[in-house]
């Protein structure tokens, strides 16, 4: 092999390496990662009280039949399942009366507002929409470093 | 002689030639004749039996291999539907070998081999708008089955639409000579005011639980939407009705609301017998056979928490009535609630128990409820088995509202749950401090010694609300309790830590004609829609029903945490540090011997919830199994109740999931567990195929969608 080929191999396996450790870190996020942004949590809250609170609550408290979306309870129920399970759950079955009728880019802006009012910090990238790469952010209830 | 010969030769061939078709058409299974039994291994009603037992007597599965059980199968709802459903709760049926019931959001019928799950055929049909918007969706319970004895079997249904379905239970195909090409339409017949016929399609009527099929005759109760906030005093009414299973003919009909010149009619004081309505029956009923005597089970009239429309005990809101089989004619009543006003629906299968009570032998009938009072009559004469009181209870203050000055007290057997919240025995009381915040916290509420505190209209200046236990969801919840009919101990789980302070408040300007309903003037409004309402498989299509709506609240400006609507559940609001205001149990499995009207045994139900041992352990406090609180069916078998936690735990001492746990009939004690990936949310059922025995359940909930789960042993077990 001559130099400019190796010069390329290694480019290549350094690249190849960064990428894997990129999406290694990715895969290995959980919500105390800054993983949507004050802005979505805003236009999130707007959403939320329109389309959420008459059953949830308006502090997410819940109601006669509809859980609390933040608190103890919450968090033990979604602890070690992924933003993407929580996603899903809420795309395709809220509101309840008219289930499926909010984009995901909706949903992406109420569950960034979940996010906020469980105190989870919020960062400089957006929550995504697609689901399998929110799959990769886990839900822990406790922060990591109390661990 | 030649002549006999050339007879008898052909006779022969002929007889030959009958026996042998004759031993084909048994063998075929399409002209074969089967009637299944709990004794055979069957699982032949929504309640095992016609009893309501949830009993067969198996124990190819018992303690000693509870732990070896595996998942022999499972079958996901999903794409029975357009998307997928989080509340499956149907109990299938098991008919030599064959399960049949319902699922998916669209509550599509499906029969599935008992062995290995696999699909013999699935059947739905688009109802359209009437379906979509009606008030008792998804999957519901089940289904019921019918079968001639000879090879003509049926599956017997209710759609969300409200229409009754009877299908061949060997194809799935639609009987055409049933009803009209098939089905019933439920909602004719169906009326409200004096008389006026619902509306075929916008009406409010519907159906969770499965139809009674006794003999020719198939039963039929109804539903609707939920009645915290109702949008008029003046629903459908309720009612009973008996069918003919050939010809979908009516054979009767009971009004639960009498009309004028009808027994009990001057129960609703100035015509309002007239503006009134609910009053169904919408869980299960039973039956005696041999007697033709049917139980039904009646709900709150419209409005659970505000009677002030309809004056008068109510006749026969919550009311156990029992009527011949054959006429629907009412032939004794007991109302367990006079002029409801809490909710406390009579919300599962009355139990026919024979027992034997100082030496008497008594057919008796059993009713579990949400009080956790397992009121007991003689089933022939509606005589208590034991005195109920009449005890004076705490009268209502709010305007137009006038409740009954006493209210009926069983004296045995002794609730099995809470009831009500004793102050300050019941307290929370794993510190003092916490005794003394939840003390704290209860002034703010009104308090009473015993059970049935009316609902008060809640102000934040003054009281807000009044503090009850169990309804809702009881107690006992829909799915219902079960018994041993060769011990006479009935088994009943129960939610043992739902407190809420109950609220009036007056709708939002132009909602309800109600003066008062469910929830706080002080607080945004909150229509309460119910557990599924709006899921059903065209719901985004639906057009709603003419309601004016209050706009949404503007967003939350430092309102305090307390979300207190009125009604029963998880007593949000009523917590101390984020527990329970109440001590544990949260959730208890007791057993209650019938022949002496005592409790036998008395468990936690499941295990504590993750956010309890979370909060116990950081405060550094000890703790046993505090159990959880909800409602759920189980199953009784020869040797062991069984039945699944409502909640999933991640404790360490299994993967995050809930257990499916076997108990001693004798003695309570848990003596196997097998992991869940998801919650119990329909009862289970075991049932034999193939000489082997299987349990089969059905989980859903949060993240993981409808699922029947099937259970056995081993192979080599």
């Amino acid at each position: 092999m001559n130099f400019k080929n190796s010069a390329l191999a290694i480019i290549g396996l350094v690249a190849l390496g960064a990428l894997y450790s990129n999406l290694h870190a990715q895969s290995s996020r959980s919500v105390w990662d800054g993983v949507y942004t004050q802005d979505q949590a805003k236009q999130g809250q707007a959403l939320y009280n329109e389309s959420c609170s008459s059953c949830h609550g308006d502090t997410l408290m819940g109601g006669e039949s509809a859980p609390a979306l933040a608190g103890g309870e919450f968090l033990s129920n979604w602890n070690g399942l992924t933003l993407g399970d929580l996603f899903e759950r809420i795309r395709t079955t809220m509101p309840q009366n008219r289930p499926g009728s909010l984009s995901r880019e909706k949903n992406t802006l109420i569950l960034s507002y979940l996010l906020s009012v469980s105190q989870f910090p919020a960062g400089k990238t957006d929550l995504p929409q697609q689901k399998e790469v929110l799959d990769q952010i886990k839900i822990d209830a406790q922060k990591p470093d109390k661990k | 002689m030649r002549r006999k010969t050339s007879n008898v030769l052909p006779l022969t061939a002929l007889f030959v030639l009958l026996g042998m078709t004759w031993i084909a058409i048994s063998v075929s299974g399409q002209g074969a004749g089967y009637v299944p039994s709990t004794a055979k291994g069957d699982w032949p009603y929504y309640t095992a039996d016609l009893k309501g037992s949830k009993y067969v007597p198996l124990d190819q599965i018992n303690a000693s291999n509870f732990n070896k059980l595996e998942v022999a199968w499972r079958f996901k709802t999903d794409n029975l539907g357009p998307r997928p459903e989080y509340k499956l709760e149907g109990t299938p049926l098991a008919i030599n070998g064959t399960l049949y019931t319902t699922g998916g959001t669209r509550r599509s019928i499906i029969s599935l081999d008992g062995k290995t799950g696999e699909v013999n055929w699935t059947y739905s049909f688009r109802e359209g708008n009437r379906a979509a918007i009606a008030p008792r969706q998804l999957s519901g319970r089940g289904v019921a089955y019918w079968t001639d004895g000879r090879g003509d079997d049926r599956v017997v249904f209710v759609s969300t639409g409200y229409r009754l379905v009877e299908l061949n239970a060997h194809t799935g195909a639609v009987i055409t000579t049933f009803g009209e090409h098939g089905m019933v339409d439920l909602k004719v017949g169906m009326v409200k005011g004096a008389g006026e016929q619902i509306d075929l399609e916008t009406g409010e009527a519907g159906l969770h639980s499965t139809p009674l099929v006794v003999k020719d005759v198939v039963i039929v109760g109804s539903s609707f939407k939920e009645g915290m906030t109702p949008v008029t005093h003046n629903n459908t009414k309720g009612m009973v009705r008996a069918y003919d299973v050939h010809t979908g003919k009516q054979l009767w009909a009971f009004n639960t609301i009498p009309r004028p010149g009808q027994f009990g009619n001057d129960t609703w004081e100035n015509g309002s017998w007239a503006q009134n309505g609910n009053t169904g029956v919408w869980t299960q009923m039973t039956v005696d056979e041999d007697l033709g005597l049917v139980y039904l089970p009646v709900e709150d009239p419209t409005s659970d928490y505000y009677g002030g429309h309809r004056p008068g005990n109510n006749l026969f809101g919550d009311s156990l009535v029992c009527v011949d089989l054959k006429t629907g004619q009412r032939k004794w009543h007991y109302q367990i609630v006079h002029h409801p006003i809490w909710d406390f629906d009579l919300s599962s299968a009355p139990l026919l128990v024979d027992i034997n009570v100082n030496g008497k032998a008594i057919k008796a009938v059993a009713l579990p409820t949400k009080q956790a009072w397992l009121y007991t009559f003689d089933r022939v004469t509606g005589q208590p088995v034991w005195p109920i009181e009449e005890k004076p209870v705490q009268q209502s203050d709010v305007p137009g509202e006038k409740t009954s000055p006493t209210q009926p007290f069983p004296t045995k057997p002794p609730n099995y749950a809470r009831n009500f919240l004793k102050v300050p025995d019941d307290l929370i009381d794993f510190t003092p401090e916490m005794r003394a915040q939840a003390k704290d916290l209860l002034s703010r509420y009104r308090v009473t010694d015993r059970p049935f505190n009316p609902p008060l209209v809640g102000d934040e200046k003054g009281l807000l609300g009044a503090i009850n236990v169990g309804n809702a969801g009881g107690g006992t919840n829909w799915p219902g309790a079960g018994f041993d009919p060769e011990t006479h101990i009935v088994y009943a789980q129960a939610a043992n830590s739902s407190a809420a302070g109950l609220s009036l408040r007056k709708p939002p300007a132009g909602f309800s004609d109600l003066n008062y309903f469910s929830g706080r003037n002080d607080q945004p409004f909150r229509e309460a829609l119910g557990p599924g309402f709006g899921t059903a498989a065209d719901s985004p299509l639906a057009k709603t029903v003419g309601r004016p709506q209050e706009p949404p609240p503007a967003p939350a400006a430092g309102r305090g945490g307390r979300g207190a609507a009125a009604g029963g559940g998880g007593g949000f609001g009523l917590n101390v540090d984020g527990l329970p205001i109440m001590k544990p149990p949260y959730g208890v499995i007791s057993a209650i011997d019938l022949d002496k009207g005592d409790l036998k045994w008395q468990v936690p139900y499941g295990e504590t919830p993750d956010n309890v041992r979370r909060i116990l352990t950081e405060k550094g406090i000890k703790f046993g199994n505090l159990g959880q609180n909800g409602s759920v069916g189980l199953l009784v078998t020869k040797t062991l109740v069984i039945l699944g936690d409502n909640q999933v735990t991640n404790p360490g001492t299994h993967p995050r999931g809930a257990m499916l746990r076997a108990y001693d009939k004798q003695t309570g004690k848990e003596v196997g567990a097998v992991w869940m990936p998801a919650p119990q949310s329909g009862s289970p059922m075991s049932y034999l195929a193939g000489g082997k025995q299987y349990i089969v359940i059905a989980v859903s909930g949060g993240a993981y969608s409808g699922e029947y789960l099937a259970f056995s042993l081993p192979e080599n077990e």
